[in-house]
């Protein structure tokens, strides 16, 4: 931007001159103005006299306000704001104006003389044929304003002192004589504005105390009269204020004034567009023939020059009145006409002055085109504007003989990419936002409907819609700034082209050529690097310290520009940064370029470290190496080793590739993943060189490889072998058998030939040991070449070395010739576990299956140690938790006991050969089952932990990584246990009535106390039988019956109580009891459950196989819960068993009434049977009961005598209930049930033998008659009596 | 008329960045450039992703890049963050995006056609090689169809522009 006149370029805004704003010199207080200004401040006695001079309120009043007229508005070419605000000039108040025209207005031919800077003007710089000067615009900024402030300050008399009311009137005339000279100084300076109808405002400045005397406002109107001012906006009175005030009258003063200064610039249009359109009207222009442009071979300006120059003209004054639109249209107009002019060589002779003068105003005014678009973020029109501005002078260059292959041309394209750049730059700085071209605006549905409407409507032009042009993308300054500099880069190679065809001394002394040659292209391109360079790191997003890969690029540019302008060292510092990321991202079309750039800077820099660094990399990577020339990168690097020394002899060259590519393609491969300790553990090594890369000259003097931890190193050292022989594509070099042990080794030595040609390899084949257990491998490979004083260590990793993005598996070589591979697909192949040999432990476990249920089950353990060793055992027995319901089971060994886990039972220190029995003890409780039991058993060896922890403390303690070598072996093993029940019980429980009178209703005893009804007790007979299931049968010892008698259920007696079950029972066994109980059920429950009143314990052994008894368990099975059956109404026939002949009997019947809450109706009726003729019978042979209420019974009793002997069967006896036989009959009597059965007596009532009774419980009376067919039920017919004679 | 879309070079980059395939068309033009213009394009593409996770956007293709000289650089990012980058002549017209997302798509395809290639992995360890390696084996000399579907669309995609 600084190679074009800053007058076209610069943001125009209205001038405002200001004067009278100068501040005298603090050291001349005498001064007339200041003297005037000393008078009116009060002195106060304290002040001394010099520092009121400093402080002088007026004197801060005026350098206040220059600063804040002077601070609000910089000059710059970049000034999108639109707050009216002027360019401020400050000036002397008689400041004289630059003349219109030529010719005073006195003179005679005023009226066809022309301005100053007219290129009719015969003086102009521009006559006869000039378009436009930076003059120009310099008249309008800084000579001619728009407005012109003046600051004045007022006369005012010193405060009347007391006693002194009679000078009143000579201070009148005093004021009167100062204003009036104040009004014609005003006067004098409002003539020249007035000629050139510029504003002219006073600013009177007048002390606080003058702003509320009365008298001023007459004195302010007299001075304005006098001196002429305008009655609007032309007078001010300013006091000394605060800073914020000044601001506030600035910028008041400013926004009364915008409005004259506009004028003052519309008019100039208009006066301007008056010429324009009285030029573009005469068909003919008149070329005002001027005596001294008459001479030479300069030709009058052109129509179309005018038009430029008037357009030109207008465009600056809209631009001043701040009207962008018109600016830019007016702007547009005059590039138009100057194109045309370009175009034609007739208008516009190339390579002339003028030429010259156009070319500059034609990219200046792009310059402003652009602004004016960009100000309206008109990002598309900007760079089409500015893309089709290189474009046509890009052609008509061709046509002017500067065409691309000129240095011209570059130069100007590049300061035509730096100057937009730059003004990007400013705009950046404040307003301009460079759009992003993502993420694109969402088009929404209603907008992508609009634009398929458009498109069918406006076809072409939906492009535009659906997709960019891609040079009309605005990007930030920096790619501008990079375009620059790859302009300048071509410059210079155009101008050294020329350079070297410098045959024709036409050329080399013409002037361009004579000033190229001055120019230090290189430092201009650096510079626009470096300025892109930070511009993109600024744009970049900030990642940390990583740098951006865009940076790099321009990083990279500019260590090219350093090497190419000789600062190699500037070079290298650039291309080691830059380096770092294209190793890390593997970018090696890039990194090779870079390399041998930066290999070329540090030989000339004669940094031979540096050099044969660079070479072993450039090496590694097959840098420039191409499968014709494979031995040109080692020729390099050989020539450098004669050639030269290093920079330190006594210590080598390390050069570490770990960043990069390894020198040699490496792998390790171990042939299996793990190994006992003192077992050899095959491993191969792999080296290969690149294919196209030869390293048989290279003179490796020996490999060295490093394993981890103890191993001891290999070295492989070089034998040389007959230069002539062909190099081996494979070679194979056994490294023997590696030993790790305890003390430090020395390196084992091997001899062999290291030389690798193309894409060759060698493969070093040896075997690794341990005696300790570890993790082997190889840590790193370090090559060695010496070479005359060079000595260079090249360590290479093993696994970092191996290309990530082979696919290839790692290979074992199988044999070498042929060479043949087997692919080892293994992920760990780069490593070998040594582990301890597992001891031999020989664990067996017996026991005697099926465990019962309740007993201590014994499992023996037995550990055998049949290994060399002496080995300490100990078990752990885990018991795994089952499912079963209820079961609640133990382990116990030795002292130890638990329901899940005992840990570290010690079994002690084994001898070889020996062995130990350890006893564990299974406790089942709950349902049968499977139980499941893992035992661990682990042995430790003394001996080789003593041998193994020594040597590891002392000789590498600072490695706590390893884990702890701990020689252990364990041994699992899982045992299942079913455990059943040894007894097998089934209960039956039957029921009786009791046959004793119950308590009346209305007996007191039923209301006392706690005690059950005693009505309600029946009688459960619960018979239990024991099976002995166990199969090897146990002896039982006892069997009791503890009780529990509770309310509900009281054990009467047991015939457990009295049997003896001592013995040996065998499987199938059983054995039985029954036991009486008196139940008493609950009346508000009646299908509650009774438990049990007690249960019986049994307590056995169990009988091994082999008749030995086992530990005492005890089983208890409870007896089962009671459900005693309900009742109704029932009849209970009593008969005695025997009777005697001829001796009576009684035979009772017993009516009950259980029904909770029905009363009965019963008749008796004894039938008389003819075929059993065998008592005599007295008694009720037909009755009615009296009713029964519920609970309530009745007794009936008959004599009978028998009279027959024998088993005979006792009178019938119906019973029958007349309830239900009631209610039918009355519902026959109204007459419901008229055609129903026969109508019944009633429901017969059952009858029970009370001797024979044996009830089931309710629920079990459909299932249960299967299982205990002798409990029978006899109705009373069936009631027999044996009659003795 | 649609403007002709003159395919430059086209750069295949793997989802860490490793160059797998960079492919230039452009007669007599410095090859390095085209490598220099693919890997800085990593930079806005790595813009662009970060913008269209703020943007909750899932679409692959990022638009123009930047231009530099004379081309313009496109980016397209496939579902499994494969970078593809094409550099199209630079020319004073609109270029329409969807004949760009078309030029993507048929990279994208090829590129899957190559890496489907189950004989990229015929000699990989059984558990050790990952899928990078996989990748950037794709636009391994070796493998040569990639290449030609890929110089194919390069091909076509100035044939199609100049019929039309």
């Amino acid at each position: 931007m600084n190679s074009y006149p800053p007058e076209l370029l610069v943001q125009l805004a209205p001038v405002m001159f200001v004067a009278g704003l100068e501040v005298p010199p603090p050291h001349q207080p005498q001064t007339p103005a200041s003297a005037s200004a000393h008078a009116p401040p009060p002195k106060t006695p304290t002040t001394p006299a010099q520092q009121t001079q400093r402080q002088d309120p007026f004197n801060v009043l005026s350098t206040r306000l220059r600063d804040a007229l002077l601070a609000q508005r910089k000059v710059a070419i970049w000034q999108p704001d639109k707050s009216k605000t002027f360019q401020v000039v400050l000036v002397d108040k008689d400041v004289p104006f630059p003349p219109r025209k030529m010719l005073r207005p006195d003179e005679p031919g005023h009226s066809s003389s022309h301005s100053p800077l007219s290129p009719l003007t015969p003086s102009s710089p521009l006559h006869p044929d000039g378009l436009i000067a930076p003059i120009w615009i310099r008249k309008h900024t800084t000579l001619v304003p728009s407005v012109f402030v003046l600051f004045m300050r007022i006369y005012e008399s010193p405060p009347p002192l007391p006693g002194q009311e009679q000078n009143e009137k000579e201070r009148e005339a005093e004021e009167r004589r100062r204003d009036t000279e104040l009004a014609a100084e005003i006067a004098q300076r409002k003539k020249s504005t007035n000629e050139r109808n510029i504003k002219l405002t006073a600013v009177l400045m007048a002390s606080r105390r003058m702003l509320d005397d009365p008298t001023l406002d007459a004195r302010l109107t007299f001075i304005r009269r006098q001196s002429g001012l305008d009655p609007r906006a032309a007078l001010f009175v300013l006091s000394p204020v605060s800073q914020a005030e000044i601001g506030d009258f600035v910028r008041s003063l400013q926004e009364a004034l915008y409005e004259p200064a506009l004028e003052y610039y519309t008019n100039h249009s208009k006066r301007v567009r008056r010429k324009r359109n009285r030029h573009s009207q005469a068909s003919v222009y008149q070329m005002p023939i001027s005596p001294l442009a008459s001479a030479g071979i300069a030709r009058p300006l052109r129509p179309e020059g005018w038009t430029v120059r008037y357009e030109y003209k207008m465009a600056c004054f809209a631009e001043f009145r701040g009207e962008d639109q018109v600016a830019l249209k007016h702007y547009q107009d005059a590039y138009s006409t100057l194109i045309i002019m370009f175009g034609s060589t007739a208008i516009l002779p190339p390579r002339t002055k003028r030429w010259a003068e156009a070319k500059v105003l034609a990219d200046c005014i792009t310059v402003k085109i652009v602004k004016l678009y960009l100000y309206n973020n008109e990002h598309a029109l900007a760079l089409s504007h500015q893309n089709g501005h290189m474009r046509k002078f890009a052609d008509f260059s061709r046509g002017w003989g500067i065409g691309e292959e000129t240095f011209e041309f570059w130069s100007w394209l590049a300061r035509q990419h730096r100057v937009f750049a730059e003004l990007l730059e400013q705009g950046t700085r404040s307003t301009l936002k460079i759009p992003s071209a993502y993420p694109p605006p969402a088009p929404s549905a209603a907008t992508m409907a609009a634009q398929v409407l458009e498109a069918t409507q406006m076809g072409l032009d939906t492009m535009r819609v659906l997709g960019l042009n891609p040079n009309q993308a605005l990007q930030h300054p920096g790619f501008y700034y990079y375009m620059a500099a790859r302009c300048t880069e071509r410059r210079r190679e155009r101008f050294l082209s020329a350079l070297e065809s410098d045959g024709e001394p036409q050329q080399s002394n013409a002037p361009g050529f004579v000033n190229e040659k001055k120019v230090d292209h290189l430092t201009i391109a650096l510079e626009l690097y470096t300025r892109a360079y930070e511009l993109f790191k600024k744009w970049s997003p900030q990642q940390g310290n990583n740098p951006g890969r865009l940076t790099l690029w321009i990083a990279y540019r500019i260590a090219q520009t350093y090497h190419d302008s000789g600062k190699f060292d500037m070079a290298v510092r650039f291309f080691e940064r830059i380096a770092r990321t294209y190793r890390r991202e593997s970018w090696q079309s890039l990194l090779h370029p870079l390399l041998s750039q930066w290999y070329k800077c540090a030989q000339q820099l004669g940094d031979v470290d540096l050099s044969v660094r660079l070479l072993v990399e450039m090496l590694a990577y097959g840098t420039n190496a191409s499968p014709e020339d494979p031995d040109a990168l080692q020729d390099d690097l050989l020539a450098v080793l004669q050639s030269t020394v290093p920079s330190a002899t006594d210590e080598p060259l390390v050069i570490d590739l770990s960043e990069s590519k390894s020198l040699l393609s490496t792998s390790v491969v171990f042939w299996e993943p793990e190994v006992d300790v003192g077992v050899l553990a095959p491993v191969q090594i792999h080296l290969s060189s690149l294919p196209h890369v030869s390293l048989s000259s290279v003179s490796f003097t020996s490999l060295a490889i490093h394993f981890n931890s103890d191993v001891p190193s290999v070295i492989v050292k070089h034998v040389q072998a007959d230069p002539d022989t062909k190099i081996a594509s494979v070679q194979r070099v056994d490294i023997g058998e590696i030993n790790v042990s305890p003390a430090p080794a020395e390196p084992q030595e091997v001899v062999s030939v290291l030389r690798w040609g193309r894409g060759s390899t060698i493969v070093l084949a040896g075997s690794v040991a341990s005696d300790l257990p570890m993790h082997l491998s190889v840590s790193k490979l370090v090559l060695t070449i010496k070479e005359r004083s060079w000595w260079i260590e090249v360590p290479i990793v093993p696994e970092a070395s191996r290309p990530d993005d082979s696919l290839m598996a790692p290979k074992w070589l199988c044999t070498v010739d042929p060479p043949q591979y087997l692919p080892m697909r293994r992920e760990d192949h780069t490593g070998v576990r040594v582990r301890y040999r597992s001891h031999r432990i020989h664990v067996s476990i017996s026991h005697n299956g099926p465990a019962y249920i309740g007993e201590d089950f014994p499992v023996e353990i037995d550990v055998t140690n049949t290994d060399d060793r002496e080995l300490d055992v100990t078990v752990d027995v885990l018991l795994q938790p089952t499912e079963i319901d209820e079961a609640v089971n133990y382990i116990a060994m030795d002292d130890q006991r638990s329901t899940s886990l005992i840990k570290t039972i010690s079994c002690g220190s084994l001898a070889p050969g020996t062995s130990i029995l350890k006893k564990l003890v299974l406790t089942n409780t709950g349902g049968a089952g499977e139980r499941v039991i893992d035992i661990s058993v682990q042995s430790e060896s003394h001996a080789s932990n003593t041998v193994a922890s020594t040597p590891t403390s002392s000789t590498t303690p600072t490695t706590p990584s390893h884990p702890p070598l701990v020689d252990r072996t364990e041994t699992l093993r899982t045992i299942a246990v079913e455990a059943i029940h040894p007894i097998k019980v089934a209960h039956q429980a039957t029921y009786r009535r009791p046959t004793r009178a119950q308590p009346g209703l209305a007996d007191l005893e039923t209301f006392e106390g706690v005690k059950k009804d005693e009505a309600s007790a029946v009688e459960a007979i619960v018979t239990s039988t024991l099976t002995v299931v166990a199969p090897a049968g146990i002896e039982i010892e006892s069997i009791l019956l503890s009780r529990k008698n509770t309310d509900d259920a009281t054990i009467v007696d047991c015939s457990a109580d009295t049997d003896d079950f001592n013995g040996e029972w065998l499987s199938g066994d059983e054995l039985s009891s029954r036991c009486r109980i008196s139940v008493v059920p609950d009346e508000d429950e009646p299908d509650r459950a009774i438990p049990g009143a007690g249960e019986y314990e049994v307590r056995w052994r169990r009988i091994s196989f082999d008749s030995a008894h086992g530990a005492l368990a005890t089983t208890t099975f409870p007896l089962p819960p009671l459900h005693p059956p309900s009742d109704g109404l029932v009849a209970l026939l009593d008969a005695p068993t025997t009777a005697h002949l001829h001796q009576p009997i009684p035979l009772r019947l017993t009516v009950r009434n259980r029904h909770p809450s029905r009363s009965a109706n019963v008749t008796v009726r004894l039938e008389p049977d003819a075929a059993t003729d065998a008592f005599i019978v007295s008694g009720l042979r037909h009755g009615r009961m009296p009713i029964l209420l519920p609970g309530a019974e009745e007794n009936i009793t008959w004599n009978l005598i028998p009279v027959e002997c024998g088993l005979v069967r006792v009178p019938s006896i119906k019973v029958l209930d007349r309830r239900s036989a009631v209610q039918i009959s009355q519902q026959t009597e109204q007459g419901i049930a008229g055609q129903g059965p026969p109508v019944q007596e009633g429901d017969e009532v059952r009858i029970v033998d009370v001797r024979w009774e044996a009830r089931r419980e309710a629920e079990e009376d459909g299932v249960g008659k299967g299982a205990l067919p002798a409990v029978k039920t006899f109705k009373a017919n069936d009631v027999f009596v044996l009659v003795l004679p | 008329m649609p403007p002709q879309l003159k395919l430059n070079a086209v750069a295949f980059v793997s989802p860490q960045n490793h160059p797998i395939l960079i492919r230039t068309f452009a007669q007599g033009q410095d090859e390095l450039k085209y490598h220099y213009i693919a890997h800085t394009s990593l930079d806005v593409i790595d813009e662009r992703i970060a913008a269209a996770l703020a943007s909750k956007s899932t679409d692959c293709y990022l638009n123009l890049l930047y231009t530099m000289e004379d081309v313009a650089v496109y980016g397209y990012i496939t579902p499994l963050k494969v970078k593809i980058i094409i550099a199209l002549a630079l020319t004073d017209s609109v270029v329409r995006d969807a004949d760009v997302i078309t030029i993507f798509r048929a990279l994208h395809t090829a590129y899957r056609q190559a890496v489907a290639n189950p004989f990229l992995k015929v000699n990989a360890p059984i558990d050790g090689y990952n899928d990078h390696a996989t990748l950037l084996q794709a636009g391994n000399s070796k493998w040569r169809a990639f290449r030609k579907r890929v110089d194919d669309i390069g091909k076509a995609v100035g044939a199609v522009g100049s019929a039309t």
